[in-house]
């Protein structure tokens, strides 16, 4: 089984690739359409502007076979930037495109105007269910209430609240720190600088794959 | 109010962990995977790695140890001391750091900060200040690990790498660091109340008392801690106990 | 065949380098600083056949050839000979309250048990670091001190003799501060003087460093007022008529015979103890306030070693300028030897720091020797030996470096 990470010049891969490793899991970085299809499981990790990563992600021509990818039925997962993307289109630096698969836009953490609440959110922040099923999703076995590691300025919004895995509080907000439609996840949080219980995470995500 | 962050501030000299007292000495304390791995496994939220001595010899040379460290660490990894460069900033997160911590570089040319935010995000770039103490209220900047002043005031200078697109800033109080003396809580209180990125508050601490002290009365983000961990005088364990049994949140 | 080069002060005239640390063989030994003369021939560092300087030679015998437990032993016992029991004090610690004499008072005070008196020799001109740090180790480190200033008219005239004749500015200093300890332990009736470091650490020879004593010629004499100040003898000062023997109180040293017959000591603490510079840094910021300078020190990159005379960078400036090494080069080779940093760093270091001008105190070191920057610089280029310096395009470059930068490398 291979898992593969789209390779467009963003993020920080090694933590990535370390992640999956220490899992046993056969994992390469690749922007080579056939490998992309090819492969069990695909990751979309990012950091940094949502234009950014988009231009990046279409000057590699790798928008359609990602798409193409995810029409497979076959288990994606994006992270952070990764999982903003999934969606139609982000408010930051005036309006850009998405790749749409999952319906919602990307917004600005909202925060209230006063020294407490900063931006960006720069923290350990738990990961709250709202009686959503975690079983057989990437966060099955993992406690209510867990920290994540979370780096962003920017939340998605999803239309549909199905799409919604996990929330997380901040500054008096709950924002969507995951989702999940059909195959497709999404991590707001960095799964693979969450400490143990990021590690577990992405053995869900692999034993996904597996299936 | 967030969770305080509790980072591990690991200076490295070559391949040794050093530990100085003012930011000087450059006294041997242990092995940098080693220590990084230990805190790890006891629960340290961060890990920053300064190459002590990149001022020195105009170079950085951390690139093989992070990669090393980023190997079975699974946290976040900020890489500081001598970053000068866009390669330099792109070398270290190839390496598998998170972000990189800029001082010296940025003091010469404030732009710098501006470019590699907007290439790498600012969620990528600390910016480190080094604050000696003046006189009652005033802090100036230094550069080179505390060896050269700049004439800057360190509030004006916060306030401004703010401005120029750092996402966060790690200050650290030369005249406290290594001595174990507690944190210059009116340094923090200074820069936290002129700032709205966070403040990683570094230099002093020699036990939970004083992390305790701190956090009660400054919205401080993270502390970064060295001494009272590499010379082992409390466990991570017991510093996150002391801060949740005084109603401070952490993560566990 | 290129002409050979002369080299002034009877120095080696070909200049090499230490294979592990930087210091070279121009490096000169310790002498008896009152018969320092002008034109004297200089006694060197010694080169082992391996192209090794005798400091670290010495060095890798203190880390594998002494048993430290064994010396601790003999200083517990020459510490049990000396110790009062009836509250007078019992050991003269001469220093300033840098890193090294605060912790020697402070260890034989707290650890050995000893009722030490820490004696001064003032600086020229205390810096305001190391005023605060002489301050703090009395009122922190917890000790008693006399601080000793001497007449500073007569001090700043051997100075400047010194400076235009010997350029070697400190020797009237030098003087002073190897005979206070001594002179002090008679006044007060103490027997045992204890100083930090051996000079043969640096580069002395080796068998002085068997011997935890220093030698009495340092600082007794059997002929006072041939004694020579910036190479001047006490005589020739008194018949100029504005000085008289009164004046030289400070500097006169002891009879020889009298020390004996009242069986002064003068010991070495690091003959004792495992000396390590930088961990007297550590230790004196412990435990008797120390506090490093907020600068680098012009000429090296330590913030804590020797700050607390302003004239003292102009020490360093005359050994780069009559020896080709500077202060960089002295502190970058301690720390190779005390395996902090490597050579090849040490190298860079000596690159970038060794030629630093020390431009800070100028001003108030050519007041103090009332001398102009004219007459400042014919003094030094009199003293630039051909064999170390070249003139390249108007400017003075060293012929030699450690890291082989030189002009004819």
């Amino acid at each position: 089984m291979k898992i593969a990470i789209v390779d467009y010049g963003i993020g920080n891969v090694r933590s990535i690739l370390s992640a999956f490793e220490n899992q046993g899991v056969d994992i390469f970085l690749t922007s080579d359409k056939k490998e992309i299809l090819k492969s069990d499981g695909l990751v979309l990790p990012g950091v940094g502007a949502f234009s950014h990563g988009m231009k990046s992600l279409e000057g590699c021509g790798l928008v359609d076979v990602i798409k193409e990818y995810v029409a497979s039925d076959k288990p994606f997962i994006g992270i952070c930037l990764g999982m903003q993307m999934l969606f139609e289109r982000s408010e930051e630096f005036g309006e850009t495109i998405g790749l749409g698969l999952i319906p919602g836009k990307v917004i600005k953490l909202p925060t209230k105007d006063d020294q407490n609440e900063k931006l960006p959110h720069v923290s350990w922040n738990e990961l709250n269910s709202k009686s959503t099923q975690w079983a057989d999703t990437i966060l099955e076995g993992i406690e209510e209430g867990s920290d994540m590691y979370f780096v962003h300025s920017f939340v998605a919004q999803p239309k549909d609240s199905n799409n919604i895995l996990s929330t997380t509080e901040y500054s008096n907000y709950n924002f969507c720190s995951s989702v999940k439609k059909n195959n497709i996840y999404g991590c707001q949080f960095h799964p693979e600088k969450s400490g143990k219980t990021g590690l577990k995470i992405i053995k869900n995500f692999i034993r996904i794959c597996q299936k | 109010m967030n969770k305080v962050r509790i980072i591990a501030r690991i200076d490295i000299k070559n391949e040794f962990v050093i530990k100085g007292i003012h930011l000087e000495g450059l006294r041997k304390v242990g092995n940098p995977n080693e220590m990084a791995r230990n805190y790890y496994d006891d629960g340290i939220d961060e890990i920053v790695f300064m190459d002590a001595v990149a001022a020195y010899y105009d170079r950085n040379s951390l690139s093989e140890l992070i990669q090393e460290a980023c190997v079975d660490i699974f946290i976040p990894i900020t890489v500081g001391g001598g970053i000068r460069t866009i390669d330099d900033i792109k070398n270290a997160l190839k390496s598998g750091a998170d972000k990189v911590a800029i001082n010296t570089k940025a003091v010469q040319d404030p732009d710098f900060i501006t470019q590699s935010s907007k290439i790498f995000g600012s969620q990528c770039i600390v910016s480190s200040i080094e604050a000696k103490l003046i006189k009652d209220g005033k802090w100036e900047v230094y550069t080179d690990n505390g060896r050269e002043p700049t004439g800057k005031d360190v509030v004006e200078w916060a306030k401004y790498v703010e401005e120029l697109g750092a996402g966060e800033i790690m200050l650290t109080s030369i005249d406290r660091e290594g001595t174990k003396k507690g944190f210059d809580i009116n340094l923090y209180q200074s820069v936290v109340r002129s700032v709205s990125i966070p403040v990683i508050a570094s230099g002093g601490m020699g036990n939970s008392i004083d992390a305790v002290r701190l956090l009660k009365d400054v919205n401080i983000d993270a502390i970064a801690i060295a001494s009272v961990l590499h010379y082992k005088i409390e466990s991570i364990k017991e510093i996150k106990n002391a801060l949740l049994e005084n109603q401070i949140k952490v993560h566990i | 065949m290129s002409k050979e080069l002369e080299a002034y002060y009877g120095l080696p005239s070909v200049v090499k380098f230490c294979k592990k640390c930087v210091i070279s063989n121009q490096r000169p030994s310790s002498t008896i600083e009152f018969k320092n003369e002008k034109g004297e021939k200089k006694k060197v560092i010694n080169f082992n056949k391996d192209g090794v300087c005798s400091a670290c030679v010495y060095h890798d015998e203190k880390e594998t050839g002494i048993d430290w437990e064994d010396r601790d032993g003999k200083l517990r016992s020459l510490l049990d000979q000396f110790r009062s029991n009836d509250g007078s004090y019992d050991v003269i610690v001469p220093g300033s309250g840098g890193k090294d004499s605060a912790f020697t008072a402070h260890i034989l005070k707290y650890k050995y048990g000893m009722n030490p008196l820490t004696v001064t020799w003032a600086p020229h001109l205390y810096t305001d670091i190391g005023w605060k740090n002489m301050q703090e180790w009395m009122h922190t480190g917890g000790l008693d001190n006399i601080l000793y200033t001497p007449n500073g008219i007569l001090h700043k005239e051997m100075t400047k003799n010194a400076f235009h004749n010997l350029l070697h500015p400190f020797q009237p200093f030098i003087v002073g501060q190897r005979i206070i300890g001594p002179a002090m332990a008679k006044k007060f009736g103490v027997k045992l003087v204890m100083y930090g470091e051996n000079q043969a650490e640096y580069g002395n020879s080796i068998e002085e460093n068997t011997n935890p004593i220093m030698d009495m010629d340092f600082f007794s004499s059997n002929d006072v007022l041939g004694m020579k100040f910036g190479g001047v003898s006490m005589q020739e000062y008194i018949d100029t008529g504005k000085y008289t023997k009164d004046d030289f109180s400070p500097y006169i040293a002891p009879d020889k015979q009298d020390l004996i017959d009242n069986g002064v000591e003068v010991h070495y603490l690091g003959y004792y103890l495992k000396w390590d510079p930088q961990e007297c840094y550590y230790y004196s910021v412990e435990n008797t306030g120390f506090q490093a300078n907020s600068v680098r020190t012009e000429g090296t990159y330590s913030k804590y070693s020797s700050i607390d005379d302003k004239i003292d960078p102009f020490h360093y400036l005359t050994t780069l300028i009559k020896f080709g090494i500077g202060r960089c080069t002295y502190d970058a080779a301690q720390e190779v030897r005390n395996d902090k940093i490597t050579r090849e760093e040490a190298s860079y270091l000596v690159e970038k720091y060794d030629t630093e001008f020390p431009s800070i105190y100028f001003k108030e070191f050519l007041e103090y020797i009332d001398t102009s920057e004219d007459e400042f610089w014919k003094t030094i280029d009199k003293h630039r030996s051909p064999h170390i310096w070249k003139k390249v395009d108007g400017v003075w470059k060293l012929r030699h470096t450690s890291s082989n930068m030189g002009t004819d490398d």
